[in-house]
């Protein structure tokens, strides 16, 4: 049976699933045991039971952390093609290497999942972000590998602001003249779309046949009090953009995107999951019950990321019954965990803040 | 440099430095000292707010009316006469919101006038000491000379100079901070008193745990869980590491039962935040990640990860949050040599007399408190290996009769 990167994306019901994804994570399991000595260590810690899980709840997890705290990797260094860094702009950022094999296979899955919703055809596009960002491309920012990830997707790429963040306005007029007509794509992540947007006034732009994807979260947003919405409308105002779609992803499972349906839903692609952890307990919610989210992915070979407990809270809204059609499950984020407060006298957040209060980072 | 207390502060200076600074000490245990003291513990008991903090009662508790009266007689009763050191410095830590006042009002009480320097991040505790204590202004005017609020960066001139002027100083902080602090120049006669990162231990008898009836389990968690988790594990006094002292076997079952009753426990009277949980969760991972002395972790409501040893990578590392280490001891003289300076509280439940004496007589190095499990959080004036009182004084000898 072909890999689960190779099928359709949302084609798949629970039952043809399941048993494939944690066949296809227990694998994975044994071959970062077997290649990551570190990643050995925290699977002796745990009871057997971790590393012949009979379900996807008992596969272990990571801790998205441990990427900004140690060197996870299961290729040698000769054999690092591509480094990505989290841009965290407190702490230490995560680190996530891959190989030659890692870094095809991630872009070729994207594709797949992005080709679901752009359609086959490479579209022009106009990418909400100066072309500074994609510079240095031994070591990616999280916001670079975005980009860069995506213009595969797109042609005749154009970036719509400066270095400073201004709005480019002859190149973006330049890009409306000649393709403002057609279909296009735009890509950028969402504060920096909504900065975009609050540089321009109503009607400025006009792509009514553009398909907007963005990402990054919404943490600087709320800040703003703007939500999915509000978002929504003022790009409708100001650039006649109908068709949007967020998605989510981290720059620690690189690959594994879960893109909103026209319901506002985020989907699991089939080379992905999530599930929802009750932090007080650890064990894994019902579908309606917020918690924190962990996801599975197949794709992570490189380096030790097919179960990752994130640090963002979110609920499971149901499985394969999404009124979209699309087969998986599908889910909600809520937003990050907060920082846990120092309390009493305790001194040892010396060190540094463990959770990072970064936003920029891709997902 | 700027003054929180007193409110409108004359900032004209003399010398360089702020003219409050020229007050002068008043007497060890004066009644003005005592009554203020004793009115900020009444304000602090009976404010509906503080209601809700549980540190700010315990601080209210401590230093009401009656203790100022037991304090003053115990240091009445030694053979030499206490007289204030003169300006004292404190210096609080970002994440102690309320713990620097124990020691700031003992000064007082000690007649020092003392200069309290609050961290740009205190937090709503200390807001609320502030509070209460410029809302006594209009009745203890003089009161609010000695103990004085400012903020002020590391780097404030004034500041600096004002090292040169003191008679001792208190330092709250990380053990880095502590050396950096250290640095700045003082006069040759200052006394430093210093409260460095502190980690704590908590021992529990592996056959008396076995026998425990269901009361006295009750009890136990009670107490284990108000030592431990009231400030989420992060006072320097909760225990982070467990120590059964048993052969292998009583242990595995003491600890079976140990935590399936606090889980149990803890389902109805959930303790800490969901951040806190994912901080343990994650600290637990980074220490197995870190050294083979982290083995066997138990995930759960709250991680557990045994350890064959005590060791300095969890007195850097651990955050407190609900993560407990566990260490298997056969016989306590194994503990010894463990030990350090790091070492502040030892917690004890379930011990024979013949082993809390080795505990009190055979542990040289670490360890500066030996208390029974419940009363880990609780103040003494004895506190990090030092008496607050006898350091914030001199001690004068007593001119002779005959003289």
């Amino acid at each position: 049976m072909q890999p689960l990167t190779e099928e359709a994306p949302y084609s798949l019901s629970a039952a043809e699933k399941t048993p494939r994804l944690l066949a296809e994570l227990q694998a994975l399991t044994g071959h970062h045991h077997a290649h990551c000595a570190l990643y050995q260590r925290l699977l002796r810690s745990l009871p057997a039971t971790a590393s012949s899980a009979a379900t996807l709840a008992e596969l272990p997890y990571l801790s998205v952390r441990l990427f900004k705290q140690f060197a996870l990797q299961s290729v040698p260094d000769d054999a690092v093609f591509k480094t990505l860094y989290s841009s965290g702009t407190t702490g230490q950022p995560s680190r996530i290497v891959l190989d030659k094999d890692a870094a095809a296979l991630q872009s070729r899955v994207l594709v797949r999942i992005m080709q679901h919703w752009l359609g086959k055809d490479r579209l022009p596009m106009l990418i909400i972000d100066h072309p500074g960002v994609v510079k240095d491309r031994s070591n990616f920012s999280a916001r670079g590998a975005g980009i860069q990830g995506l213009a595969f997707m797109g042609r005749n790429h154009c970036y719509a602001l400066n270095e400073d963040l201004s709005v480019n306005i002859a190149a973006l007029s330049e890009f409306c003249r000649l393709y403002g007509q057609g279909p296009v794509l735009v890509f950028g992540f969402t504060f920096m779309v909504w900065h975009w947007l609050s540089q321009l006034a109503p009607g400025a732009v006009q792509l009514p046949q553009a398909i907007l994807l963005h990402s990054g979260g919404w943490k600087k947003l709320q800040a703003q009090a703007v939500g999915n919405t509000e978002f929504k409308a003022r790009l409708a105002e100001v650039s006649a953009i109908k068709r949007v779609h967020n998605f989510y992803g981290m720059v620690e499972q690189i690959g594994a995107v879960f893109v909103e349906c026209e319901h506002g839903h985020l989907h699991c692609p089939a080379s992905a999951d999530v599930l929802v952890r009750d932090p007080q307990s650890w064990q894994c919610n019902a579908v309606g019950q917020p918690g924190v989210l962990q996801l599975l992915s197949t794709l992570p070979r490189s380096y030790p990321g097919h179960s990752l407990l994130t640090e963002d809270r979110g609920i499971l809204l149901g499985e394969d019954d999404c009124p979209c059609g699309r087969a998986g499950k599908y889910f909600q984020v809520l937003g990050r965990l907060a920082l846990a407060e120092a309390r009493g006298c305790s001194d040892t957040v010396a060190s540094g803040p463990l959770i990072s209060a970064s936003d920029a980072r891709s997902r | 440099m700027e003054y929180l207390i007193p409110a409108n502060a004359d900032m004209a200076t003399s010398g360089g430095l702020p003219a409050l600074l020229q007050q002068q000490p008043v007497s060890a245990f004066a009644d003005d000292s005592q009554a203020f003291v004793a009115a900020l513990s009444s304000r602090l008991l009976t404010d509906p707010a503080c209601r809700a903090m549980p540190d700010l009662l315990a601080l209210g508790f401590w230093f009401r009316a009656a203790r100022l009266h037991s304090l003053q007689q115990k240091y009445q009763q030694l053979p030499y006469l206490l007289k204030p050191l003169g300006l004292v410095f404190h210096n609080t830590p970002a994440n102690v919101d309320s713990l620097f006042m124990y020691p700031a009002l003992l000064s007082l009480l000690c007649g020092n006038v003392n200069l309290i320097r609050l961290s740009s991040r205190a937090g709503a505790s200390a807001a609320m000491l502030l509070s209460h204590i410029s809302a006594l202004a209009v009745e203890y005017p003089a009161l609010q000379n000695r103990l004085q609020f400012i903020r002020a960066s590391h780097q404030d001139q004034t500041l600096a100079a004002l090292m040169q002027k003191l008679d001792g100083r208190l330092l709250w902080g990380s053990d880095q901070a502590i050396i950096s602090q250290r640095q700045l120049p003082v006069a040759a006669h200052c006394r430093d008193l210093i409260f460095n990162h502190k980690f704590s231990l908590a021992l529990f008898g592996a056959s008396a745990l076995l026998d425990a009836d269901d009361s006295q389990m009750a009890t136990l968690l009670e107490l284990f869980c108000r030592d431990n988790l009231t400030y989420a594990q992060q006072a320097c006094a909760s225990a982070k590491v467990m120590i059964w002292l048993g052969t292998g076997e009583q242990i595995a079952q003491a600890q079976q039962k140990f935590w399936s009753k606090l889980s149990h426990y803890l389902a109805t009277r959930p303790q800490l935040t969901d951040s806190e949980h994912y901080q343990a969760l994650a600290s637990a991972q980074q220490l197995v990640l870190h050294s083979e002395n982290y083995q066997s972790w138990t995930p759960g409501p709250i991680q557990r990860l045994q350890i064959h040893k005590l060791d300095d990578v969890m007195v850097q590392l651990h955050p407190g949050c609900g993560l407990f280490l566990e260490l298997q001891l056969p016989a306590l003289s194994d503990l010894a040599l463990q030990l350090s300076p790091a070492h502040q509280t030892l917690t004890y439940w379930g011990l024979n007399p013949a082993e809390l004496s080795v505990l009190q007589h055979q542990m040289l190095r670490g360890l500066d408190r030996i208390v029974p499990l419940g009363q880990a959080l609780q103040f003494s004036e004895v506190w990090d290996g030092g008496d607050l009182v006898l350091q914030l004084c001199r001690l004068q000898t007593k001119p002779s009769i005959q003289c």
